[in-house]
């Protein structure tokens, strides 16, 4: 018999009271307690990055990652990226250069690139693919995918500038 | 399952003494991954994130480097006061699995799996690694090449953990090389071969060369080390190779590997040679 325990989370700025049995990970408390079904479940084993989130800003797998240990740490999910009104640089440059086809790997692609460009806007292709070799897809061909994290690049850097 | 949040590794070796199927959590990459495929189903989780040093790289001042187990392979692989021959340890950090993993996964979870294709323990054997382990009775060191005792195997006994990992300083004009054989980038090595090279002059004069996946434990041959420093490259190879007993897995066969390590001994020797290990 598991212990539920009662702890918080900070996800996308709120903070989420969450009572769930000890070993729930992030993947599954986000999912099916917060029903935030951005991050995807696919092989469970952190191989294939579809539940990519964010922690303090840097990808990791939800998958991978006991929810209950996750107390005082910043969880960025898909949800997060955008406004109402309006998608995030990078998930529009994903949309103009259709860097998504089924969609499934998109939330993680989206998370790892913003991630990258975040810590680097300066990233380049060999920074970018680096950065997203954790990240499977199975539809694109990963061409169109870098294509997408190329002009958001260009777009953050132009809009320093 | 129960989770522990333990504030010192004494007190965390108390936890694990006191229940047979408690497990360790630090970046969780690998226990959880077990935990999802129902390889383990642990009592409790003792996370080691509130214990203070533990996820710290210092260097001392007699030019040893401490790595604290629960040290995170990014922080390993960006550290940038290795000297000579530590640089095989950050070298291998930066080749574990892909950039998310290496903010999660840590070199102490890393060890204690006792993974002989996994990065890490071939680099610290070339390293010459010791194992700080702390348990009920008190802590202890142990050399890399005890650590590592059988497949999937450590020397930790029931309630020991892995408290941080000494690379000693080593000639300072070594050069390392960790030339690592997988499916695709970011796999687990089919293997991988850890060279630690540095020379007098022109001359080789001190080797170290640790070969990993291709037996249940990485492993060295002293012998073949001298073979080399006396210039016979061949010979070294071959006794390598003579001590090699790798198995057949998904990833490759023993035949495979039994035919392509020869050859990656002899890239990755020639490599340190031209980086400047000497002939």
């Amino acid at each position: 018999m598991s212990d539920t325990l009662t702890y918080d989370l900070n996800v996308n700025g709120e903070i989420e009271t969450i009572t769930a049995p000890a070993e729930e990970t992030l993947l599954t408390v986000l999912r099916e307690r917060l029903h935030l079904t951005g991050a995807k479940r696919g092989c469970d084993q952190g191989v294939c990055g579809t539940c990519t989130v964010l922690i303090d800003g840097e990808p990791v797998r939800g998958c991978l990652t006991i929810a209950a240990l996750c107390e005082g740490v910043e969880i960025t999910t898909i949800e997060g990226l955008a406004t109402p009104e309006a998608l995030d640089i990078v998930q529009q440059s994903f949309v103009d250069t259709g860097g998504i086809q089924c969609g499934f790997c998109s939330s993680g692609m989206i998370l790892t690139v913003s991630s990258i460009l975040k810590s680097n806007p300066e990233a380049g292709e060999a920074e970018i693919r680096e950065g997203i070799s954790g990240n499977i897809c199975r539809c694109t061909g990963y061409e169109k995918i870098i294509d997408a994290a190329v002009l958001a690049a260009q777009q953050i850097n132009g809009a320093a500038r | 399952m129960k989770i522990h949040k333990p504030a010192t590794l004494q007190e965390a070796a108390g936890l694990l003494a006191a229940d047979d199927s408690a497990q360790c959590i630090a970046g969780g990459a690998t226990l959880v991954a077990m935990m999802n495929s129902g390889v383990v189903e642990p009592s409790a989780l003792i996370s080691l994130a509130n214990i203070s040093g533990l996820n710290e790289v210092t260097k001392a001042s007699d030019g040893s480097v401490i790595i604290g187990a629960a040290t995170k392979h990014k922080t390993v692989a960006a550290f940038d006061s290795f000297s000579g021959a530590q640089n095989i340890v950050g070298i291998a950090a930066g080749k574990i699995a892909h950039p998310p993993i290496r903010n999660m996964g840590t070199i102490g979870g890393s060890v204690a799996v006792g993974d002989p294709a996994a990065d890490y323990p071939t680099a610290l054997l070339a390293a010459e690694a010791t194992f700080e382990i702390v348990g009920p009775a008190g802590s202890r060191s142990i050399p890399a090449d005890e650590f590592f005792d059988g497949f999937l195997s450590t020397a930790l006994a029931e309630a020991e953990l892995v408290q941080s990992i000494q690379l000693p300083a080593g000639p300072e004009n070594a050069v390392a090389v960790y030339d690592k054989i997988a499916k695709i980038d970011g796999d687990i090595a089919i293997m991988s071969v850890a060279v630690v090279m540095a020379s007098s002059g022109d001359r080789c004069d001190y080797l170290r060369v640790a070969v990993g996946g291709c037996g249940p434990t990485p492993y060295r041959v002293a012998e073949a080390e001298v073979k080399f420093i006396n210039g016979d490259l061949d010979v070294a190879i071959e006794l390598l190779v003579a001590a090699s007993d790798p198995m057949s897995d998904v990833r490759g066969s023993a035949d495979y590997r039994r035919k392509v390590l020869p050859r990656v001994l002899r890239r990755a020797l020639i490599t340190a040679q031209q980086m400047g290990g000497g002939e």
